[in-house]
């Protein structure tokens, strides 16, 4: 595996001296090596970072930038080695066995590879190569190497690859601390925090647990944590016949030399291509993309996602790759041939949190209801937060919301509002507010003074000419807010009232409302029914 | 002389047969309302008269927090911050907006039936007799339960008892009696006591409670 530090911000930087740092969200996401000596880190924010560096350099974060800045380096390592997989722009993994044969070694290879990236562009970065037997150590070893690079760049020593012995993966990953899993393998920190919280502060630590009791905490996670720690590249594969010739294949009879034209067919084949997976439960986690142009030369790449690869992501790589390719000719053949397939079970139970057949069932009702009424129509529950009663929840169409449902699991526990109002809340909750009036014994209309004070009790509310008895009343509850925006400031008053009814029956009932003052107006915006 | 019912007979006939009722469970306060002593699954809930929507909500909740889903249809205005108090989990409630005529309404409804153990819904006015009892067999034999929430105050057409579409199985027909907390411009609404009347064809006799609730 062959690891560049920071590889957006070598690009950015305008020379290789300069202190440059990326920024994405107002977070700092890569910086440099000037930048890193000023003591600027990874996750800082943009103001702290240029507190500490004044004349940095800041670049926003530009993925396409990235990949085409690495395609030099994609190229002269195909050259060396024929398959290789770029899962990111900084980071090239391949599979040893052949190359190492060919140089004579691991070692004799590794440094091959240090040679002829140093004669390169990329002399001025710091890159690391390290080999071992699984690809989370591989990753480690890489980036250990890269730091070592670091460290002896002063000094002016050879760049050194980090080779892990074979047949040694497994005790020398034994030993990393779990946090290598946040960083190298696409576990999330929260789950790292945890197991630190449990006590499991070495890989070592997670893999004496045994895979079943990891699997009943974790579930699906937990699986994939004790395969990481135990240093096995193997998922559980799935049976499923490779698709047939027509998918993963095809050949045109008229060579194509626009780029784009060849994305839309790539586009057809990798639909169907991973609509014949989606129809089999099972994901593609590894694919070899292969180009052919009519000269006979041709590109091919290995494409890894441990999500799986998607229709879309499959085209992006194909974009990728045919940017990198420095082809002249006309293409006439794509091929997709699928290296690694397992079953897609992590993915389907976590669309909807839920493993329940209860759940799954109002899933399919969902899509059903969508399907019937539209996407307009049925609507989900998330929070928001605010003061007034409609501000707090806001509906989220259905059809928008099937794939964000973690963040509506969250919305359960939520803190209250200041200045929102007393529990227990309205039961109906008017979207279109009635108009109404709320008068005082001498039948003027009540009003409120600039502190917010009522300018006499409420004694009768006139709803529709029929007027009705205030028994008792509470308030006023105010509301100022965005006083700063002339546009969108909004300014009222709250107020409980219980007025007392006569049923035709002759019995009394009586009833609690909300009523709110805004532009000099009252209207009943909820009842508490 | 001996009356002979052959054995497979018996077993075969669902008139011999044990009707197990089952429910879905329901807070204590609630409980004392219903004829067995939760929501029996199939059947028809209607509630009435001003505190329809939170008695509605408090019906629902328990059995919302144990893992059912929860469909509103129609009752656009009900409060969500109201069905959060009561303990109905929101990631498993769902408004559903439905078309106003009887057959499109009836067939949504079905559809939601199929897919929820609960449901809230307000009756239009249009809907048909035959479309309203095409509904509640779907209801029986998917086992959910329907609440119905009609209330004049919704502003929802209020049925009489005998022109209602539906043959709720217990009709809940509350009245609120008094609030307190709330004291002429001091404190706020904090309790109330509700009358409420119990009838409907699966309560042998109507009875009314007086219950006091702090929604």
């Amino acid at each position: 595996m062959l690891r560049c530090l920071d590889w957006s911000a070598v690009v950015a930087a305008k020379t290789s001296n300069s202190p440059c740092v990326v920024v994405h969200g107002q977070r700092v996401i890569s910086r440099s090596v000037a930048a890193m000596h000023y003591g600027v880190q990874v996750g800082m924010r943009r103001r702290h970072a240029q507190g500490l560096c004044p004349d940095l350099e800041i670049a926003t974060y530009q993925p396409d930038r990235d990949r085409r800045a690495f395609n030099t380096v994609v190229r002269t390592i195909n050259e060396i080695v024929p398959l290789i997989e770029v899962s990111e722009p900084g980071v090239i993994v391949f599979a040893t066995r052949g190359p190492s044969r060919y140089f004579g070694g691991d070692e004799p290879m590794a440094s091959k590879i240090v040679q002829v990236l140093r004669s390169s562009i990329v002399a001025d970065s710091q890159f690391g190569v390290g080999i071992a037997d699984s690809r989370l150590a591989a990753h480690i070893a890489a980036h250990i190497s890269a730091q070592n690079t670091a460290k002896n760049t002063a000094k002016n020593t050879a760049k050194t690859p980090f080779i892990v012995e074979p047949d040694q993966t497994k005790v020398w990953l034994a030993k990393q601390s779990v946090r290598v899993l946040s960083e190298f393998a696409n576990i999330s920190g929260e789950t790292v925090s945890l197991l630190e919280r449990l006590g499991l502060n070495t890989l070592q630590d997670v893999c004496k647990l045994g895979e079943s009791v990891l699997a009943g905490r974790f579930g699906e996670l937990g699986v994939e944590l004790h395969r990481l720690a135990r240093g096995d590249e193997q998922h559980p594969l799935a049976a499923v016949a490779p698709p047939p010739e027509h998918l993963c294949s095809r050949a045109f009879e008229e060579p194509i030399t626009d780029q784009q034209t060849l994305l839309n067919n790539v586009q057809i084949m990798a639909e169907e291509f991973s609509d014949y997976f989606v129809k089999h439960g099972a994901i593609c986690v590894r694919l070899i993309l292969k180009f052919e142009s009519e000269t006979g030369a041709h590109s091919e790449r290995l494409w890894y996602r441990p999500q799986g690869l998607t229709a879309r992501a499959i085209i992006e790589s194909a974009k990728w790759q045919i940017e990198s390719w420095s082809h002249n000719s006309a293409l006439v053949r794509v091929q997709l041939i699928a290296d690694e397939v397992r079953t897609d079970t992590a993915r389907q139970l976590k669309l909807w949190g839920g493993v329940t057949q209860v759940d799954e069932t109002a899933t399919r009702a969902i899509g059903r209801l969508t399907e019937l009424l539209g996407s307009t129509a049925v609507h989900l529950v998330k929070w928001q937060g605010g003061r007034d009663l409609q501000d707090n929840f806001q509906l989220v169409s259905a059809s928008h919301f099937q794939t964000r449902q973690s963040e509506l699991n969250a919305s359960t526990e939520k803190p209250k509002w200041r200045g929102s109002l007393p529990t227990p809340s309205p039961s109906v909750v008017y979207s279109e507010p009635q108009l109404v009036q709320v008068v005082d014994k001498d039948k003027n209309l009540l009003r409120v003074s600039a502190r917010h004070e009522l300018s006499a009790e409420p004694v009768q509310l006139i709803i529709s000419k029929q007027s009705y008895k205030v028994i008792s009343w509470a308030g006023p509850w105010p509301i100022e807010e965005k006083w700063w925006d002339t546009a969108r400031s909004r300014r009222l008053v709250r107020l409980q009232v219980v007025i007392e009814k006569l049923l035709p029956d002759g019995s009394q009932q009586v009833q609690a409302l909300l009523v709110a003052l805004e532009h000099g107006e009252w209207s009943i915006v909820a009842i508490y029914g | 002389m001996k009356l002979l019912v052959p054995k497979t007979l018996v077993a075969k006939h669902s008139f011999f047969e044990k009707q197990v009722l089952e429910n879905f469970a329901v807070s204590d306060q609630v409980r004392q309302l219903l004829p067995d002593a939760g929501l029996v699954r199939g059947r028809i809930v209607r509630c009435c008269g001003d505190a329809a929507a939170s008695l509605a909500l408090s019906l629902c909740a328990r059995a919302s927090q144990q893992g059912s889903w929860l469909g509103v249809v129609g009752v656009s205005h009900l409060g969500i911050s109201c069905a959060v108090e009561h303990g109905v989990a929101l990631e498993r409630m769902v408004f559903v907006h439905p078309p106003e005529s009887s057959r499109d309404w009836s067939t949504t409804v079905a559809a939601v039936i199929d897919g929820f153990d609960l449901l809230i819904v307000a009756v239009p006015e249009a809907l048909s007799v035959s479309d309203a009892r095409r509904v509640q067999a779907r209801l029986q034999s998917r086992r959910s339960v329907m609440i119905i929430v009609d209330t004049a105050t919704l502003s929802q057409p209020n049925f009489s008892n005998n022109a209602h579409p539906f043959h709720a199985d217990v009709v809940l027909d509350t009245a609120t009696k008094s609030w307190s907390g709330i004291n002429n411009g001091a404190g706020y609404l904090q309790q109330r006591q509700v009358a409420i009347k119990v009838s409907g064809r699966r309560v042998a006799r109507a009875q009314e409670h007086l219950v006091t609730c702090n929604y």
